[in-house]
């Protein structure tokens, strides 16, 4: 019995398993309230959906790995949505999409590199330094769009982000080569390795010798960049352009990096408990919108993602507990630092 | 002592800072706008404050211990609703109220339990219960909005004692409160003692996980209270009550130069800090009736304020 319990522990300490486990339970329970859940068609919906912050969420958790954080994308999408828009749109300065779309994604990794360079030169807390910026880019963009929307994207661009090569859309496509990209940093580069030794002790890290500053700097260019490619292929899918767009998505792309596992405080983190946490809180409208439960229940969404970030923190608390022997060690909770895994708790592939 | 010596040991130049600011905003306010620096005209328009400056107490003693609060704002849509919804279900405004108190209080209690007994870090319970709490609020009242508390209640934002808005009372009241605990009680000096190693005060022989709790837990309280005020002021109670007040009152803290690391700050700089942020935000949107920039001007002088301290380095007493 034991044993068992010991098993069941050590599996659930792999944030994926319980992902995977509780994306199949309500799959499972969905399907049966209306197997149309399974077709082929909501699937697809559901991938396409989650593709966007799929590829943000790729650069906020290198963010988080350095032990920085990130909540200003949101904002960010807005205006680069708002750019882009003004600048490709045939009702608008009718630019070629060639000039829009990598002057939209130099912008992102501009702004991404002036976040970076804020928290590290001005040394800034990257909490305060996204805030900041989360509402100013917002009111930017608010400015920016007269508050009017914007419509009249090229047709190609938006046949291509609703149907790409082999019926997947061009999103879709760009999270699957992004995540190849980020798995490739993280696990075969010096870079992917610095930074997480930089996450699990800044000290350390310094004294043999990394540069705390590129790293970090590179981690927000590189949010920035993926920001601007995300509102490439996936903002054209709307029909139109409007001002509150991307608002929440933040605290999405938070939600989904601390789910899948990645600890806040920096050094520890897999893409994969990440890549499964996107999907399962995407998941959450249409579920809501199978199970029926209408306009009412659509308004609950935002409640069910907070609550999943709740039990995702306690089970960790709660788990990592039992492993130390059940017993609370009151002395040993006076640092901030999340309690230290055992060997494997690195980026392993 | 020389002329370098005061100087360097003047314990008050962060105030001094502020103040400048604040006399040389208002100085080109005045040049630009007379009409502006009206005495009774500002006191109408302060109106706009008090629910911040009631948030931001709780938030500067968080801060000092190197926390944080991002769910004040949902946490007064929580309890707008349950407000509302007490009202329109019993009718009975005394009742609505203390349900708002004890709302905010329980979602206060909820995070303060997580930080402490939980251990998980401020900025990631505070932002889940910013979902959550909004979410609770969207999801309870559908969207619905409340209303017609009658005018009596509305006298409670609005209504003037010798010429001051009642709500000004309830903040010096409060505002001097903390000011005294922080720095005449044991646990005051705690809060401080915090901020600096939390480890060798856990040593000392303090309950910080208790302490720690309570402040949280009197922020919620405190979001209660401002969301009283915000429903008495607009005779409405809806969901999206306080959006966007977390970076407000965040931005009056920081700015009024308590240290986002803890450990460093008072209440007499919070005050400041709202102030000039209550100024600037009237003088951005009189000025250009352009409600955007009101924001980037906000989040713009967050972020510069913390440049500028990381440059002057004023001297600082605890």
């Amino acid at each position: 019995m034991n044993a068992l319990a010991d098993i069941a522990i050590k599996l659930l300490r792999q944030r994926e398993v319980g992902l995977v486990l509780l994306i199949l339970l309500v799959t499972a329970i969905v399907s049966l309230v209306d197997p149309g859940f399974l077709d082929d068609r909501n699937l697809k919906d559901i991938l396409v959906r989650s593709a966007p912050t799929v590829i943000v969420a790729c650069g906020v958790m290198l963010v988080v790995v350095t032990a920085e954080i990130d909540i200003s994308v949101g904002s960010l999408m807005a205006l680069l949505a708002a750019l882009m828009g003004l600048m490709i749109s045939h009702n608008e300065w009718q630019l070629s999409m060639w000039i829009g779309i990598p002057t939209v994604l130099l912008c992102g990794t501009l702004i991404g590199l002036l976040t970076g360079a804020l928290v590290t030169l001005g040394n800034v807390p990257s909490i305060i330094v996204t805030l900041g910026l989360l509402t100013a880019i917002r009111g930017a963009t608010t400015l920016l769009m007269g508050g009017e929307n914007i419509d009249g994207l090229p047709d190609e661009l938006q046949t291509l982000s609703k149907v790409g090569p082999a019926g997947m859309p061009l999103g879709v496509w760009t999270a699957v080569a992004v995540l190849i990209v980020t798995q490739i940093i993280i696990t075969h580069t010096p870079l992917g390795r610095r930074l997480f030794a930089l996450g699990s002790s800044d000290y350390s890290a310094r004294m043999t010798g990394l540069s705390a500053t590129r790293l970090k700097l590179f981690a927000f260019a590189y949010t920035g960049f993926l920001t601007a490619l995300a509102t490439v292929v996936d903002v054209p899918r709307l029909p139109k352009i409007e001002s509150g767009i991307g608002s929440g998505f933040e605290l999405l792309v938070v939600t989904c990096v601390v789910v899948g596992g990645v600890s806040i405080a920096g050094g520890r983190g897999r893409l994969g408990g990440v890549v499964l946490s996107v999907i399962l809180l995407t998941m959450v409208r249409p579920v809501l919108t199978f199970l029926d439960v209408g306009e009412a229940g659509e308004k609950w969404t935002k409640a069910i993602q907070g609550l999943f970030i709740l039990i995702a923190v306690i089970t960790d608390t709660v788990v990592s507990r039992s492993r130390r022997g059940g017993a609370r060690n009151t002395s040993s909770r006076g640092t901030q630092v999340a309690v230290p895994r055992d060997a494997t708790g690195g980026p392993a592939a | 002592m020389s002329i370098a010596d005061f100087m360097k040991r003047f314990p008050w130049w962060h105030e001094v800072i502020l103040g400048v600011l604040l006399a040389g905003l208002l100085s080109v306010v005045g040049v630009v706008n007379p009409q502006f620096l009206n005495l009774k005209g500002q006191l109408l328009l302060s109106r706009h404050l008090w629910e911040f400056a009631l948030l931001a107490l709780p938030m500067t003693l968080i801060i000092l211990t190197g926390g944080i609060d991002l769910s004040v704002g949902a946490s007064m849509g929580m309890c707008a609703v349950a407000f509302g919804l007490c009202h329109a279900n019993t009718g009975s405004l005394a009742l609505s109220c203390l349900v708002c108190l004890l709302i905010g209080t329980a979602g206060g209690a909820v995070n303060g339990w997580l930080v402490s007994r939980m251990n998980v870090h401020p900025l990631i319970v505070t932002l889940a219960t910013y979902a959550t709490f909004r979410g609770l609020a969207e999801g309870t009242s559908q969207g619905e909005s409340y209303s017609q508390f009658g005018d009596g209640f509305s006298q409670l934002a609005r209504g003037m004692w010798w010429g001051v808005p009642i709500p000004a009372y309830l903040f010096a009241l409060m505002a001097i409160t903390c000011a005294l605990y922080l720095s005449k009680t044991p646990s005051g000096r705690y809060i401080y003692a915090i901020g600096h190693n939390e480890l060798a005060t856990r040593f000392s022989g303090a309950n910080v996980d208790r302490l720690k709790f309570r402040l949280y837990t009197f922020s919620g309280f405190m979001a209660g209270l401002a969301t009283i005020i915000y429903v008495s002021r607009f005779d409405t109670a809806k969901a999206d009550a306080g959006t966007g007040f977390e970076l407000d009152v965040i931005t009056a803290v920081v700015v009024g130069g308590t240290s986002i690391y803890g450990g460093r700050g008072n209440i007499g700089g919070t005050v400041l800090g709202l102030l000039l942020i209550h100024e600037t935000r009237l003088f951005v949107s009189r000025q250009w009736q352009i409600e955007e920039l009101r924001s980037i001007v906000i989040g713009l002088l967050l972020i510069g304020s913390l440049l500028l301290y990381r440059v002057v380095r004023p001297v600082h007493r605890d």
